[in-house]
C-alpha cells in the first residue's frame, strides 16, 4: 500500500561559513539577524530552519499542488519526501518506488545529446534493456522534440529541456511522483501533454506531488493543495480554498508574510 | 547488511563507468586528435623529465626512461584520484541535492574516469615495448596485481575525500598541495636507493611508493618484496573501514550542505 507520512518534521540546513576563520575580513554571516524561528546559531553554525513541525499523510491516489510564496519551503519539502534531506527531528515513513523530478535540468552531460543522455540515464536508473526501445520511442513521441534529440543538450531551451526531463522521470511510472517547478518552464501545449501523461498514469502514478506557481497547470492536475508558508504549513485541504488563502497572503510584503 | 550494500556498490561501478566513458567521449568530440592529447601530454612529460633527471641525477637517457615513463604513468593515475577525489561531490552537487541516484555512482564516476585516462597513457608503455629494449615476461603479470589494488584502494580514497572534502572546502586546497609536495618526495623519477640512513624515512613512510613500485617493479623484472604486498592490503582494510565511518557519519547530511 503506496502511503507518505511526515510526523512532525522539522528541517534545520546547517551554514558553516558562519565558522571560518579568515586573515582577510570578508563580508561575514556573523552580522546575520540571527534568533528569529528562521534561523538560529549554535557554536560556528548558522542554522536555516526551513521546515517547522510539519505533519503529513498521503494515502494512494492523492495527488497534491504544494503552493507558497518563494522561499516557504516548498523545494524543501519535496526534498525531504524524496528522502534527500534528513530530517532534523520527526518521523519521515514512505512505502513505494519514488520518482524525483527536482533539478531544473536531468541532463547528466550537456554536451552529449539527447539520445545519449537518455541511454546514460536508462542506465544509471536500471531501466529494462529489452524496454528501451520503446522507452525511446515514448521519449520521442512525447518530447516532440524530433532532430534535436541528436544535438547536444547545450542548445536545448529550458522549455525542451523540461519536457524530456520530465518524459525520462515519468516514462517508468513510479508509485510516488515528485516534481518541482521545472514543468512550469515547458510551453501551454506541453503542459497540456503533461496533463494528458499524469491521468494516463493514474491507475499506475498512486500519489503526485507537483510544487509550481502555474495555478492552471495545478488546477489540471492536483485537487488537493498544500500551502506552506516560512516552513510551516498554513492549509492543506482542497485546492481551491488552498489557493484562495495563498492569494490573500501574496498580498502582504514578503517580510511581513513571516 | 553491509555485504548487500557492498554487492550493490560493485554492481553500480559498471554504470559509473558508463557515464565516464560519455565524459570521455563528449570531451574528445570537439577535438580534432581527441585521445592523443592525453598520449601526447604524457610523452611530453615523460620526455622532459627523463632528460633533466639523467642530467641532473645520472644515467643515459635510454636506461631511464622505461623506469620514470612507467613511474609518471602510475603516478598520474595516483594524484588524479586523489585530486579528483577531493572535487568529486562538488561538481555532482545539483544532483545530490537534485536526484534519488545513490552516492556510489559519483564515487565511481571519478574512480572509473581516472581508469580511464589511466588506459590512455599506458598506450606510451606498450608503443615503449614494441620500440625499446623493455623488460617483457611473467614477472610483469604481477603489475596487474598492483593495478588492481591501486584502482581498489583509489575508491576508498575518492569516497573519503569526496565526503571530507564536501564538508570541509579547505581540505580540497590543502590536498592538492600536499600532491605536489608527494610528486617530489616519491621516487617517480629517482631512485629509492639513493636514500640511506634515516633519510629512508621519506620512502618508507610513504603510501604512494608501495602503490607505484607495486606496478612498476614488476614491469621492469623485478618483483617486489612480499612485505609490499601486505603494506597496500593492510592499508586497503584500513582505507574501507575509514569510508565506512566517513560514510556512517556523514552521508545523510551530504545533501545540506554539498
Amino acid at each position: 500500500m503506496t502511503h507518505v507520512r511526515l510526523a512532525h518534521v522539522e528541517v534545520k540546513i546547517p551554514i558553516y561559513e558562519g565558522a571560518a576563520r579568515r586573515f582577510i575580513r570578508l563580508p561575514s554571516l556573523s552580522r546575520a539577524r540571527v534568533g528569529s524561528a528562521d534561523v538560529t546559531r549554535s557554536p560556528g553554525v548558522l542554522w536555516v530552519h526551513a521546515l517547522h513541525d510539519l505533519t503529513l499523510s498521503l494515502a494512494e491516489g492523492e495527488r497534491v499542488a504544494v503552493i507558497g510564496p518563494n522561499g516557504a519551503g516548498k523545494t524543501t519539502l519535496l526534498r525531504v519526501l524524496a528522502g534527500i534531506y534528513p530530517c532534523s527531528s520527526g518521523i519521515r515513513e514512505l512505502s513505494g518506488s519514488v520518482g524525483a523530478l527536482l533539478a531544473a535540468n536531468m541532463a547528466l552531460n550537456s554536451d552529449a545529446t539527447g539520445y545519449e543522455n537518455i541511454r546514460l540515464v536508462s542506465t544509471l536508473e536500471g531501466w529494462p534493456k529489452d524496454r528501451l526501445k520503446d522507452y525511446i520511442a515514448d521519449i520521442e513521441e512525447f518530447t516532440e522534440l524530433g532532430e534535436y534529440l541528436g544535438l547536444p543538450l547545450r542548445v536545448y531551451s529550458a522549455g525542451m529541456a523540461a519536457r524530456l526531463s520530465f518524459a525520462m522521470a515519468t516514462i517508468r511510472a513510479p508509485d510516488i511522483l515528485l516534481i518541482d517547478e521545472n514543468i512550469g518552464a515547458g510551453d501551454a501545449q506541453f503542459q497540456e501533454k503533461a496533463r494528458r501523461r499524469v491521468d494516463q498514469f493514474l491507475g499506475r502514478v498512486k500519489i503526485i506531488v507537483i510544487a509550481s506557481h502555474s495555478t492552471e497547470l495545478l488546477r489540471s492536475i492536483c485537487r488537493k493543495g498544500l500551502l506552506l508558508d516560512g516552513g510551516k504549513m498554513e492549509f492543506f485541504g482542497a485546492l481551491d480554498q488552498a489557493l484562495a488563502l495563498y492569494a490573500r497572503i501574496g498580498q502582504r510584503p514578503v517580510a511581513a508574510a513571516r | 547488511m553491509i555485504f548487500a550494500q557492498a554487492a550493490k556498490c560493485l554492481g553500480n561501478i559498471g554504470r559509473s563507468f558508463s557515464w565516464a566513458w560519455l565524459d570521455t567521449v563528449c570531451r574528445y568530440r570537439r577535438s580534432k586528435i581527441g585521445p592523443i592529447w592525453e598520449t601526447i601530454n604524457i610523452l611530453f612529460l615523460v620526455g622532459g623529465m627523463t632528460v633533466v633527471s639523467s642530467a641532473v641525477i645520472g644515467g643515459r637517457p635510454a636506461q631511464n626512461l622505461p623506469y620514470i615513463g612507467l613511474g609518471m604513468i602510475t603516478w598520474t593515475a595516483i594524484s588524479a584520484l586523489v585530486n579528483d577525489g577531493t572535487s568529486t561531490f562538488l561538481i555532482n552537487a545539483s544532483y545530490i541535492t537534485g536526484s534519488t541516484m545513490p552516492i556510489d555512482l559519483y564515487i565511481g564516476r571519478t574512480v572509473c574516469k581516472s581508469f580511464i585516462t589511466f588506459c590512455h597513457h599506458i598506450v606510451l608503455y606498450v608503443l615503449a615495448l614494441i620500440f625499446l629494449p623493455v623488460y617483457f615476461g611473467w614477472l610483469s603479470l604481477f603489475s596487474l596485481v598492483g593495478l588492481a589494488l591501486l584502482f581498489i584502494n583509489g575508491y576508498w580514497m575518492v569516497g573519503v575525500l569526496a565526503f571530507l572534502s564536501a564538508r570541509f572546502r579547505d581540505l580540497e586546497m590543502i590536498v592538492r598541495n600536499l600532491m605536489q609536495v608527494a610528486f617530489f618526495v616519491t621516487p617517480i623519477f629517482w631512485s629509492h636507493t639513493l636514500l640511506v640512513g634515516a633519510r629512508r624515512a621519506i620512502v618508507d613512510w610513504n603510501p604512494f611508493f608501495y602503490f607505484l613500485e607495486l606496478v612498476r617493479r614488476p614491469l621492469l623484472g623485478e618483483l617486489p618484496p612480499f612485505y609490499f604486498y601486505i603494506v597496500v592490503l593492510s592499508m586497503t582494510a584500513l582505507g574501507y573501514a575509514l569510508l565506512y565511518l566517513v560514510y556512517r557519519r556523514l552521508r545523510p547530511y551530504l545533501p545540506l550542505f554539498v
